[in-house]
């Protein structure tokens, strides 16, 4: 709070107790007071208000500072009604009294849409959990049928699984309650999971995977990551050129390890770059190639977010695309 | 024959993984009476255990915990919940392993044996004998009676499978899916250059022309 603000509050009294003291004095002088009195007077008057609003003025800086660093201190900032100080007088007691009510409103309406959120995520993970059993029951069915129709039908399956799993963390990733779980694990064993779960798409579109250097040991929710991978995986097959190939190579940059996944499809132009991170984003590429949800990359920043996984994107337009993860040190993870 | 026990609750899973287990060279045993399964574990003796995690009125967890206590056999958790903490909990509780439904049927069978083998003696010869070859799995080497020459990783998966299907055609895309399973990812492309590859280490041995190309169809030895 400036001085200035301090004073623009307090203007129209300023102004009419000015215009009555000017008022006053002219009164007493024209009743025959002396002129050194009236200023006597004045001057008096000058002093106490001055202090008075000093005082005001330093009293009210003090309170908003405290007030401020209360609510730099909150984590959930809603719930800041419930922590300021008592109120000094019967104005401001019955102005947090409102206050409260509002909060408290707030915070009820909160706890129902987490609760809401929780119960909608333990929706999806169970209906997940049960749409699995008929999903493999088909797998195994479908051995009985012939080789063609087995490899149709085992393509079409793992389609339906790659959207039941992105339902699946779609609904993790938005709760607030975040149950990973970091382990040790490597390089090696995320990528040979996330391949094999899109097997049947990278074979299907001749993709070559080549791996380099995949010995690194990471710190990180392995199925989280396994996902992470597999979307970016979907991305390249989706956006693939004539003679797809996918490189996937580890390295370590100190204390931290980078997975960088590179292919040689169509990319990505370069205005486009910025928002490709975005939730329903598809991009001139993705509406020319079926099957772009926006979804992808949304949900893998989002996760990885959580992992404190750094991940960036670079492109170029009919040469490829590489997407770099950067996991953290074991030492600097704050979610252990 | 290895006995396999299968506890599950869904019935079309039960009895598609017995048959798939029998046609596997397996026994099956698909208890539908969940009651009490350890005293079935331990009247059966199954060299193996697939066990659901998310059984009715049961959890899998605790019936693994009693089955451990009565009965030898390695348990794998065969299970729909994905989450990272039920892997860590049921291998913290004496799981052999852990898979996740809905599952690659090789990947299942591959791991089936692993356990199955982690608990045998001995274990799979790696040595594989056909068409006057001799593959040596482990050193990477093919030889005749005269000479052997080293063989790259790709080349050496290829060969394995081609040669354990001795006499018959083997599809590309088999072949392909074989090489996955072993971790090698290879296009159609690359297939068809190790392949000529391993053609010119094959005539080095006076082979030159065991793999026939059986157009549309395959290789064959």
């Amino acid at each position: 709070m400036t001085i200035v603000e301090f004073l623009s509050d307090r203007l129209e009294r300023l102004v009419l107790q000015t215009v009555f003291a000017g008022a006053a004095a002219l009164f007493l002088l024209l009743t025959g007071t002396q002129p050194g009195i009236v200023i006597l007077l004045g001057i008096g008057w000058f002093t106490v208000s001055f202090w008075m609003l000093g005082v005001d003025f330093l009293r009210q800086k003090a309170r908003l500072r405290e007030l401020e660093s209360i609510m730099e201190g909150l984590d959930k900032k809603y719930l800041f009604s419930e922590c300021i100080p008592r109120p000094r007088n019967n104005y401001e007691r019955k102005q947090q009294d409102l206050m409260n009510r509002a909060g408290r409103a707030m915070i009820s309406a909160v706890s129902d849409a987490q609760a809401a959120q929780r119960e909608y995520r333990e929706y999806v993970e169970s209906w997940v959990h049960e749409v699995k059993a008929p999903i493999t029951a088909v797998g195994l069915i479908s051995r009985s049928a012939d080789r063609e129709t087995r490899r149709k039908l085992s393509k079409e399956l793992a389609k339906i699984e790659a959207y039941v799993e992105r339902a699946l963390f779609y609904a993790r990733a938005e709760s607030p309650e975040k149950d990973f779980i970091v382990r040790e694990t490597s390089f090696k064993s995320i990528v040979v999971q996330a391949i094999e779960n899109h097997r049947g798409l990278l074979m299907e579109n001749d993709v070559r995977v080549e791996t380099e250097d995949l010995n690194q040991k990471v710190y990180t929710d392995e199925k989280w990551a396994v996902f992470i991978l597999g979307q970016i995986l979907q991305n390249a097959v989706r956006y693939r050129s004539d003679d797809p190939a996918i490189v996937l190579s580890g390295r370590s940059l100190g204390k931290r390890v980078q997975l960088m996944v590179s292919d040689n499809g169509i990319g990505i132009f370069s205005h486009e770059l910025p928002r490709v991170f975005d939730k329903g984003f598809t991009g001139s590429n993705g509406r020319t190639r079926t099957g772009a949800t926006g979804m992808g990359l949304y949900l893998s920043r989002r996760l990885a977010e959580c992992l404190e996984i750094d991940l960036q994107i670079t492109s170029e337009a009919q040469k490829g695309t590489r997407l770099i993860l950067t996991f953290p040190a074991k030492d600097n993870l704050t979610i252990l | 024959m290895q006995k396999i026990m299968i506890i599950e609750d869904d019935p079309v899973i039960r009895e598609e993984l017995a048959l798939l287990l029998k046609n596997e060279g397996y026994h099956p045993l698909s208890p539908s009476d969940f009651t009490d399964i350890p005293r079935q574990a331990q009247r059966e003796h199954p060299d193996l255990i697939l066990l659901d995690i998310g059984l009715p009125g049961k959890d899998g967890f605790s019936l693994c915990v009693s089955l451990k206590s009565s009965v030898k056999a390695p348990v794998i958790f065969v299970t729909s919940r994905d989450s990272g903490m039920d892997e860590v909990r049921a291998l913290s509780l004496g799981g052999d392993d852990y898979i996740t439904k809905p599952y690659n049927i090789p990947v299942l069978l591959a791991r089936i044996k692993a356990v199955l083998r982690r608990g045998a003696r001995g274990g799979e010869p790696d040595i594989i004998e056909a068409a006057g070859l001799r593959l040596d799995l482990t050193r990477g080497t093919v030889s005749t009676e005269i000479k052997t020459v080293m063989l790259t990783r790709n080349e050496l998966q290829i060969l394995a499978c081609l040669m354990q299907c001795a006499g018959e055609i083997v599809s590309r895309v088999d072949l392909m899916e074989n090489l996955w399973d072993s971790q090698i990812y290879i296009d159609d492309n690359t297939l068809s250059v190790n392949v000529t590859r391993l053609r010119g280490k094959l005539a080095k041995l006076g082979m030159a022309d065991l793999i026939k190309t059986r157009r549309g169809m395959g290789y064959q030895l």
